[in-house]
């Protein structure tokens, strides 16, 4: 089974603190890594080579940086990497993201010699949250989609889906080649072996500009082939001035605002 | 280049399964009211689905001008494709201005494949939408960066405008039962062969549901809580009120509860009237998840807790002592 | 020996502190730490005071009254050291759990002795700065940790509690107010008081106040997974990180059991299980640090070269903070984990030599079998503390004490033998004195009994523990 892993690197919003003076972002010093539901996609596709056979490549659209994602993908398990990159594709939105890298599966196929079975995504990069792009690539190459998976498992040869839905989960067989997203799995991806990071280190990772894409429609990338626009950023603030108890005792404290909930019927 | 003159109306998708409808549909009527009277235009509810004539009466009832809707077999659970199909075939003949669907997993599994069908943009997760003053395009405003950055997103020359709103952000409209509109049917039917995924089964794997969505009472525990046995002092806390639990993503982390327990920017939003924050230091990604709450309720040791910020009403103490107390003084309150 | 608490005295006491608890308002965990089968025993009153000043106004009416005090953090210890055996007077610094003030000219940092641990470590870390001293309980109080002078997991490269702790206020026995030490790096003026007080389990006096060292946070840190096909090979390769001039922050051993417990009570699974078809039987977990991730990169790559050649199977590299909390969560867990699925437990915290660590333990397991015990044990393989719970699911309680106790004088008079001490950072508390009677002998015992006594002239702070025995 060969497999595509669509890859994001993303700053870890989990570092991403907010100036209180000014009121933007602080990027300065944020790590940079895979985007965290991406390396689920990563894990399970290599566990289905490993059964199955065949290969894993890893594809992302990005700065020349992003090959610092794409080569931790290559320690983990994935046979191969492209980054997708060119100043033509720069403030794509998701819509020509995903044309973006649908055409650079095809160039990837065409470049690896071989079909792939599965396209792979995580659910959604935590920095713009949007789980489009996954659904979008699935749409411009026509392929069937699975969204949210928990868990891929194979079943002689074919896969079925474990679907996550409000009270549990949906099993879903689909026709290949087809688009999964993973939002989490049972199990955690591997960790990288010395020996493998240092492979890794040394791999080349080919870099496809829309001169190794030539189907490309450059009408449909960047700027001009992207329908939303941004038009304001800010961050929230939100400040209530509460009731704020200090310094007493509990039963007293919770006495109180007990009282002030009733007061202000609140129940 | 389409005509934009071309497109009209409002729509708001009602996500069904097995003939139920979501809140979260009814919920985005109610928010695409104002909108529908600020441009003079109609709001219309589309209803794909099984035996869904009933949902598009209650839609008409929420506050919908008129109801468009799709029955078949083939509708009676969710799949990709043959929604796709029927959402797509419609905005093509009917050429809606703006399409609202529920940000629910099914929500933001259609609208993807809807709007890139469609050449069209999309807003994902929104959190606030409005008529720009300047070009009376709509303006999607969504969380982003993990909530830290707000954006507010537009889509100036395709049509439709399309955008996946979070659930329990907004709240849904009285119910007029008098209330009355034009039901359209339109038959779109899907060919077996056509859609190529297949529900072998479906489990259920959580014993009782947790809608945090819809619980108007919510008790929240954070990483302060300290162990996963704490957690019992909040779930009586939650039991004197007939609350639900919920918790921040540090306590998912360290494998106290569920993530179906999850309040935040990567699980839920909730809009509850009362919701406790115990033990919560108020991290923006849970802020983000909790803001839609009528009142909020902080207990946290640290008195310059971020979670203070956003609470009506705070205690600065150990939770241990405080949430017992709490217990004791609703108790004694209800008695 | 000791007077009772009087209607009188309690009067006295509620005149100089707001913050007292009596009868069923005392919290009920006072009764014990978490190492419960060492006895439990309720105070008569309680206090949880908010100032230096309120300990002392309430240690000096005990002392007028002869009334026992015992004091106590978050009761996280584990060698029944906060238990309050006589009755009296439970004094809890919890409430006194402020951070105070940085000085980060001289690299310090001003906190009430009630913070906890965690707290300091979070606040530090958002300076930019790092309190390096990192015990398993991340919920203990940072003055708890400078009574028993916990060492915790990066002791190996940047030392003990007590490396840390520059000065201090103290309320004396007597009701007295002293300060010990100062923000300086040297001293050589008369006895160290201060490292008196260290360690010594909150029987000489009460720690309210502490000035500790920070440093600057490295810049960068990474964590090595190294899994061997058994201890003995695992720990074999320990010494060999020194003589490679090697200075691991970090250097934890543990068996495949114990991990798979732990994964399995935080539900995440990390650590190979098998490799290369061999089944892992014990893992190393080492963190290295550096001024940049480059030099962490090349000590990653020296380090495993010399575990690689060492036996190790494989070396697995967390490099990302999402891959090191993981890692580490499993070793955090390790004692909840523990408790999770055992009824009856007892443990030991004895310290050896590193060299003598592998030898050590394989005593230790046949002595466990010959006794009827289940062992599971972990710990710092940098610096030879040696963590060993004994567990049981199905023995009566008074049958599993009297096997641990025959397990324990075994165990701890090898450890003597070999070089070791009765505990590396657990402290004595009063479930280890009559070991540490055994290993240090009679005289020693004999200049600690008269030190307490020219602090506590009558014997009322904490009777029962370290070394004052009645």
């Amino acid at each position: 089974m060969n497999i595509c892993v669509c890859i994001k690197q993303v700053p870890d919003t989990n570092e991403i603190k907010v100036d209180p003076v000014t009121h933007t972002l602080v990027r300065k010093g944020v790590p940079s890594i895979v985007n965290p539901f991406d390396t689920y996609a990563q894990e399970v596709g290599v566990r289905l080579k490993e059964k199955l056979g065949g290969k894993v490549v890893v594809i992302s659209m990005g700065p020349e940086q992003a090959k610092e994602a794409i080569k931790t993908c290559l320690s983990v398990g994935a046979d191969a990497g492209y980054l997708i990159s060119s100043r033509k594709f720069g403030g794509s939105d998701t819509l020509a993201t995903s044309y973006i890298l649908s055409e650079a599966i095809k160039a990837v196929e065409e470049k690896e010699g071989l079909k792939f079975d599965l396209i792979l995504c995580g659910k959604q990069a935590v920095d713009g949250d949007t789980a489009q792009v996954g659904p979008e690539i699935a749409e411009h190459l026509g392929l069937p989609q699975i969204t949210y998976a928990l868990d891929i498992i194979e079943k002689d040869g074919d896969i079925q889906v474990k679907r996550e839905c409000d009270e549990g989960y949906d099993m879903i067989s689909t026709q290949l080649p087809a688009v999964v997203t993973v939002v989490r799995l049972p199990y955690e991806p591997r960790y990288p072996t010395i020996k493998s990071k240092m492979a890794a280190k040394k791999k080349e990772i080919p870099v496809l500009t829309e001169e190794d894409i030539p189907a490309i429609n450059l009408e449909r990338c960047g700027l001009s082939g992207s329908p939303t626009k941004v038009k304001k950023t800010y961050t929230p603030v939100t400040e209530k001035n509460g009731v704020k108890l200090e310094g007493m005792e509990a039963e007293d404290a919770a006495k109180e605002v007990v009282k002030l909930i009733y007061d202000a019927k609140i129940l | 280049m389409m005509n934009l003159a071309d497109y009209k109306n409002i729509w708001v998708f009602i996500e069904t399964e097995c003939g139920k409808p979501k809140n979260v549909g009814f919920e985005l009527i109610n928010a695409a009211k104002p909108l529908a009277q600020e441009k003079g235009c109609e709001l219309i509810a589309v209803v794909i689905g099984k035996d869904i004539e009933g949902v598009a009466k209650d839609a008409i009832c929420y506050g919908a001008d008129s109801a468009i809707i799709v029955d078949g077999p083939e509708y009676e659970y969710y799949t990709t494709d043959a929604f796709a199909k029927a959402l797509v075939a419609l905005v093509e003949k009917y050429k809606p201005e703006t399409l609202m669907i529920g940000a629910t997993n099914n929500g933001r599994d259609l609208g993807p494949r809807v709007s890139c069908r469609l050449k069209t943009g999309l807003t994902a997760d929104c959190t606030a939408i409005a008529i720009d003053e300047e070009t009376g395009n709509v303006a999607w405003t969504r969380p982003t960066f993990g909530g830290n950055l707000m954006a507010t997103i537009m889509c100036p020359e395709n049509r439709p405008q399309m955008g996946t709103v979070r659930p329990a952000v907004f709240k849904k409209g009285a119910y007029d039962e008098a209330k009355t509109g034009e039901i359209v049917k339109e038959e779109i039917t899907v060919a077996a062969d056509e859609i190529r995924t297949t529900l072998i089964e479906r489990v259920k794997e959580v014993a009782e549901s947790i809608n945090l969505e819809e619980a108007e009472i919510i008790v929240s525990g954070g990483r302060g809580v300290g162990s996963q046995e704490n957690f019992q002092l909040l779930q009586d806390l939650a039991d004197v009120l007939g609350a639900t639990v919920g918790c921040s993503r540090a306590v998912v982390d360290a494998g106290w509860m569920p993530h179906a327990h999850q309040v935040g920017q990567s699980g839920k939003t909730v809009a509850p009237k009362l919701y406790f924050a115990i033990g919560i230091s108020g991290a923006i990604q849970h802020v983000a998840g909790i803001s839609g709450s009528d009142t909020i309720v902080a207990i946290n040791k640290d008195p310059d807790a971020p979670i203070f910020d956003v609470a009506d009403y705070g205690i600065v103490g150990n939770l241990n002592e405080v949430v017992p107390a709490l217990t004791e003084a609703f108790k004694a309150e209800k008695a | 020996m000791y007077n009772q608490l009087t209607p009188e005295i309690i009067e006295e006491i509620k005149k100089v502190s707001n913050n007292v608890f009596l009868g069923e308002e005392i919290n009920p965990d006072y009764a014990k730490d978490e190492m419960p089968i060492y006895g439990t025993h309720m105070p008569d009153l309680a206090v949880q005071p908010r100032s230096t000043e309120e300990v002392a106004a309430v240690m000096k009416i005990c002392y007028e009254n002869n009334i026992p005090v015992t004091p106590r953090g978050a009761g996280t210890g584990l060698a029944g050291g906060a238990v309050p055996l006589y009755g009296g007077v439970l004094i809890d610094i919890s409430k006194m759990n402020k951070i105070k003030s940085y000085d980060m000219e001289n690299f310090v940092v001003e906190i009430e002795a009630g913070v906890l641990l965690n707290d300091l470590a979070e606040d530090c870390q958002s300076k930019g700065m790092l309190y390096p001293p990192d015990p398993g309980e991340k919920f203990a109080c940072v003055g708890g940790n400078v009574a028993t002078n916990a060492g915790g997991m990066r002791a190996v490269k940047y030392g003990a509690t007590r490396d840390y702790v520059r000065a201090m206020t103290v309320v004396l026995p007597t009701g007295e107010i002293t300060h010990l030490g100062a923000t300086v790096s040297k001293t050589s003026s008369g006895y160290s008081l201060l490292n008196l007080m260290i360690g010594s389990e909150g029987t000489l006096g009460i720690i309210t106040e502490l000035t500790l060292k920070i440093i600057p946070a490295p810049k960068a840190v990474a964590s090595l997974i190294i899994p061997y096909e058994d201890l003995e090979t695992a720990l074999a390769t320990v010494p060999k990180f020194k003589m490679a001039h090697m200075n691991p922050q970090a250097i934890e051993f543990m068996e495949r059991e114990i991990v798979l417990a732990s994964e399995r009570y935080i539900g995440k699974s990390v650590f190979p299980q098998e490799l290369e078809g061999v089944q892992i039987g014990a893992y190393l977990l080492v963190t290295l640090d550096g001024n940049s991730e480059d030099e962490v990169d090349a000590l990653i790559e020296q380090a495993a070269e010399l575990v690689l050649e060492a036996g190790a199977i494989d070396v697995l590299v967390a490099d990302t903070s999402a891959k090191m909390k993981d890692a580490w969560a499993a070793r955090s867990s390790f004692l909840e984990a523990i408790m999770e699925e055992t009824k009856l437990l007892d443990e030991c915290d004895v310290v050896v030599p590193v060299n003598k660590i592998a030898e050590y333990l394989t005593f230790v397991n046949k002595t466990g079998e010959e006794c009827g015990l289940v062992i599971k044990s972990f710990g710092h393989a940098g610096d030879g503390n040696l963590h060993i719970y004994q567990c049981s699911n199905d023995l009566e309680e008074e049958e599993f004490k009297k096997r641990v106790d025959k397990f324990f004088d075994i165990i701890y008079k090898e450890a003597t033998n070999c070089g070791g001490l009765v505990s590396g950072e657990h402290g004595i508390g009063s479930g280890k004195v009559k070991y540490l009677v055994d290993s240090v002998g009679e005289t020693n015992m004999a200049i600690m009994e008269g030190i307490k006594r020219v602090f506590d002239p009558k014997m009322i702070l904490n009777p029962g523990k370290v070394c004052y025995r009645l």
